[in-house]
């Protein structure tokens, strides 16, 4: 699904961030990025979501190569994912049925069927009561749910969180790991980048470790272990 | 199709909401547009109905024909032969020199200055005149019927006076130059306004590109409804133009009915120039949606990804 060769990132000016990463990320995982502020863990996933191009190396998503997909193309590459910020990025001129209408506008879903798959979206984060409601308004917790929800209406298959829960205390990132993993326990590829791996990561999850620019697996699990497990669940879902 | 048709609409929707919300600032921006249009097509209906007017004063351009103060009545009926069989002629009257006397002593009598001088001349000094006016308009043909005229025998002076209609005629040419290089001044004008406009409104609505940018927007989805806001300002802005154009053309003809009803000619600006609105609406439209595809292209570039 998501392969990276040899990449390195450099942006003009600086240091190295990423230094020759290679790995490999199969549909269905659960990723959790973890590192330092300042690691490069949104540089990646910067590069997994195209709005950053690799300095060398080769970025393949689903097969595509990155670097060599024109402008016009990357638009519709985009679109295979669903991005969280940390900063939700939430459109604060218009109601929360509104925010989360935008994706489907941007694939050209309207009327009755985008109205309906975007209560269902509400509905998943617990936010169906509050439709008319301005982002604002919202709590902290809320907006990041908002923001979830934004990005799961038009059903990507990856789902790309950086440092989603980095603002929340602990029960507020608790409700949002608990949408991520029924995301991906219906087959959702979900990255979750976070500095706080420990507090977040269960056996099963796949840990991928940034250190000034490198990367390495801590063994917290085996991919394996992952792959099969996240496919019984699929199975038994 | 419907849904491409839906979308469209769906984004007027947006737009046409967004200018509600802020009637104020959508206001002027029209209004600066509407005066910048209303200029120069002010400029160019004064011209346009100047040369209206000049055309009709050529057409009332007459020839004097003033015979020697000897010539006798059977001279006079001779040269009325000539001019009654003149092809070229539409129409003449002749004023004898006891007629023109009497018409002098007649004008003179309010002014005393006047009235002194022409009592003390005793007897007339005015020649028999025609009074000739030419089927045709044109400057030249003018004056060859003018020379011909003067060659008659007993004809003193054949007198033209078309130097004034020329030198009307070619600053009225000036002026329409004039207003090709005012409107050109304008549009650029007008395009920079309506850009800038788009511009801070991408400023304000940064935050909605960067997120469509993000989440799969093509640019011609993002671009959408900044043209159709650009359009829009272009179209409002046309139609206050015009407005603009009626109510002033309305004022000056009450005023100009007094003045023409002194000289007692019947003149007005001609008022629905329907296909002026028509050029002022388009053209304004026009620019309006270049000038927001260039704010926005620019902005659209630098999301580009590096």
């Amino acid at each position: 699904m998501i392969q990276f060769d040899k990449v390195t990132k450099r942006y003009p000016g600086s240091d190295e961030i990423l230094k020759n990463i290679s790995f490999n990320i199969d549909a269905g995982e659960f990723v959790f990025l973890t590192g330092h502020s300042g690691a490069g863990k949104s540089t990646l996933l910067k590069l997994i979501a195209a709005t950053e191009r690799p300095t060398s190396g080769t970025v393949l998503i689903a097969n595509q190569n990155v670097s060599q997909l024109k402008p016009s193309a990357i638009p519709f590459l985009r679109r295979r994912f669903g991005l969280i910020f940390q900063d939700h990025k939430l459109l604060y001129d218009r109601n929360c049925f509104e925010n989360v209408i935008l994706p489907l506008h941007i694939n050209g879903i309207s009327g009755q069927e985008a109205a309906k798959r975007v209560r269902a979206a509400l509905d998943k984060v617990g936010l169906l009561h509050k439709e008319k409601a301005m982002p604002i308004t919202l709590s902290g917790g809320e907006q990041q749910r908002l923001a979830i929800a934004r990005a799961v209406v038009s059903r990507p298959s990856i789902l790309l969180a950086d440092e989603p829960t980095g603002n929340l205390d602990a029960s507020y990132a608790a409700d949002i790991m608990a949408i991520f993993y029924a995301f991906n326990q219906v087959g959702v590829t979900v990255i979750m980048s976070t500095h706080d791996a420990l507090g977040m990561s269960t056996a099963q999850n796949r840990v991928l470790h940034i250190n000034q620019g490198s990367l390495s697996e801590p063994l917290l699990n085996t991919s394996n272990f992952n792959q099969e497990s996240s496919s019984i669940e699929r199975f038994t879902s | 199709m419907s849904n491409w048709l839906n979308q469209h609409i769906q984004t007027l929707k947006l737009v046409l909401k967004r200018m509600q919300a802020n009637t104020l600032s959508t206001f002027m921006i029209c209004l600066v547009i509407g005066v910048a249009m209303c200029l120069p097509s002010l400029f160019y209906l004064a011209v346009d109905n100047l040369s209206k007017l000049t055309d009709h004063i050529q057409k009332d351009t007459e020839i004097s024909l003033f015979l020697n103060v000897e010539a006798g009545a059977g001279a006079i009926k001779t040269i009325e032969r000539q001019l009654a069989q003149n092809e070229e002629i539409e129409r003449f009257h002749l004023v004898t020199k006891e007629e023109a006397w009497k018409q002098l002593q007649l004008k003179s009598q309010s002014n005393q200055d006047v009235n002194d001088a022409v009592s003390q001349l005793g007897k007339n000094p005015l020649p028999d005149a025609f009074f000739i006016q030419a089927k045709s308009a044109d400057p030249d043909s003018l004056i060859q019927l003018k020379d011909t005229l003067q060659n008659l025998p007993n004809v003193e002076l054949a007198l033209l006076n078309t130097e004034w209609v020329k030198r009307l005629s070619s600053l009225l040419s000036l002026g329409k130059k004039l207003i090709s290089m005012i409107a050109g001044l304008l549009a650029i004008v007008l395009l920079v306004i309506i850009g800038n406009t788009v511009r801070m409104q991408i400023l304000t609505q940064k935050d909605e590109i960067e997120v469509s940018n993000l989440i799969g927007a093509t640019s011609s989805f993002i671009r959408m409804p900044f043209l159709y806001a650009g359009a829009l300002y272009g179209l409002f802005g046309g139609l206050m133009a015009v407005l603009m154009l009626i109510g002033i053309i309305h004022v000056f003809n009450l005023s100009m009915s007094q003045i023409a009803h002194l000289y007692s000619n019947d003149f007005s600006l001609s008022l629905f120039n329907l296909q002026l609105f028509l050029a002022v609406i388009i053209i304004a439209v026009c620019i309006g949606w270049a000038g927001s595809y260039i704010a926005v292209s620019r902005a659209i570039a630098s999301y580009k990804i590096n």
